[in-house]
């Protein structure tokens, strides 16, 4: 093709303007009103759209992180416990449970979770760690220093 | 006599759960070092007391022959487990399909067991791992179904006025992973002599 002009060599680049058009419409497809058949104001709210999905993605994981996290402390609170004084009981056990699997624990499998709760209040009483009270229950069936490597 | 049976099995429930851990896993060599115990202190003088070695053992005993006899008996309902699986953390059972992101060797049709199991239970008792529970002893066993790739997701970046504007498009392996069987191989508290041979293959 022969342009006469840089003009005309600009404004004949990319694909048709239809195909380019309509790649921008498919993805507007599910707006509403003017935002889905305006090229021009179409783009600028698809433009937005594929920013929020893209950000979404790491919102997405910090929210679910954060909705383990309320989870656990909930499941604490029930049992008593601190929440910073139980994740530090555990680690001290070298219980690697991370806050995924201790929000499903707590959910659905309530013994086992108190159980961990009982290991990390025992290792937090013979460590002196604060937060954490003695109870007659787990003294009958954690003994002092069973948790510690041997 | 339904109810006191049931309130039986409940509390021994409590007692399996708890002693079970702190035998158990005394077996279980760990290459982490100690942890600094500096933190967080509280001031209350900590409390002495008399431990009685024999009676303890002996309870601790007593909850191990239980569970050991559940196993034997093949009284373990359901059992579940978690599992550490290619830097993630799933909580499983039978039948599960498990998605696992990202490289991962294994192909479709390859039989694996999943050897690093967190933590495992049922519905009398749960074992504890620090931070594994002692190897061979729970038997994860899982098919891979399915390899394939995400959805294609889209990184889309811009920046107003600015004239900065990038596009790229991605996707991610999947990894589709059946659990077919979790079940307790051996005694709790009894590992063999010579162990990490369970699963060599020669």
């Amino acid at each position: 093709m022969v342009f006469t002009t840089a003009l005309n060599f600009v404004r004949s680049r990319g694909p048709d303007e239809f195909w380019r058009k309509r790649k921008i419409f498919k993805l507007a497809a599910h707006f509403i009103g003017r935002r889905r058949n305006c090229y021009s104001i179409a783009i600028r709210n698809v433009h937005r759209a594929l920013v929020y999905a893209t950000k979404g993605r790491q919102l997405k994981k910090e929210d679910m992180a954060n909705l383990w996290e309320t989870r656990v402390r909930a499941g604490c609170e029930q049992h008593d416990i601190p929440y910073d004084t139980f994740k530090e009981g555990l680690t001290r056990c070298d219980i690697l449970l991370n806050r995924k699997v201790l929000s499903e624990l707590a959910c659905w499998e309530p013994y086992t979770f108190k159980a961990l709760t009982d290991v990390a209040r025992r290792r937090a009483i013979d460590d002196g760690l604060k937060g954490a009270t003695s109870s007659n229950d787990i003294d009958r069936i954690l003994t002092r220093g069973s948790l510690n490597k041997t | 006599m339904g109810t006191l049976l049931r309130q039986i099995i409940v509390n021994c429930n409590n007692l399996s759960r708890l002693s079970i851990q702190s035998n158990l896993l005394k077996n279980v060599n760990s290459a982490l070092l100690p942890l600094a115990v500096n933190k967080r202190y509280s001031n209350a003088p900590t409390p002495y007391e008399v431990v009685d070695r024999k009676s303890e053992e002996k309870s601790n005993q007593e909850v191990i022959n239980k569970v050991n006899q559940l196993v034997k008996d093949e009284k373990t309902l359901k059992l579940f487990a978690v599992v550490h699986v290619a830097g993630k953390q799933f909580k499983i059972t039978d039948g599960d399909v498990i998605v696992i992101e990202g490289y991962w060797p294994p192909t479709v049709g390859d039989k694996i067991l999943l050897e690093k199991v967190l933590l495992a239970g049922g519905s009398d008792f749960t074992f504890i791992g620090r931070p594994v529970v002692q190897k061979g002893l729970v038997r994860v066993e899982a098919t891979v179904i399915e390899k394939t790739v995400s959805h294609t997701k889209t990184h889309f970046r811009k920046k107003r006025r600015k004239q900065y504007m990038r596009i790229n498009f991605y996707r991610i392996p999947h990894t589709y992973l059946r659990i077919n069987r979790i079940c307790i191989n051996g005694e709790v508290n009894n590992p063999p002599e010579v162990r990490g041979l369970e699963t060599a293959i020669f």
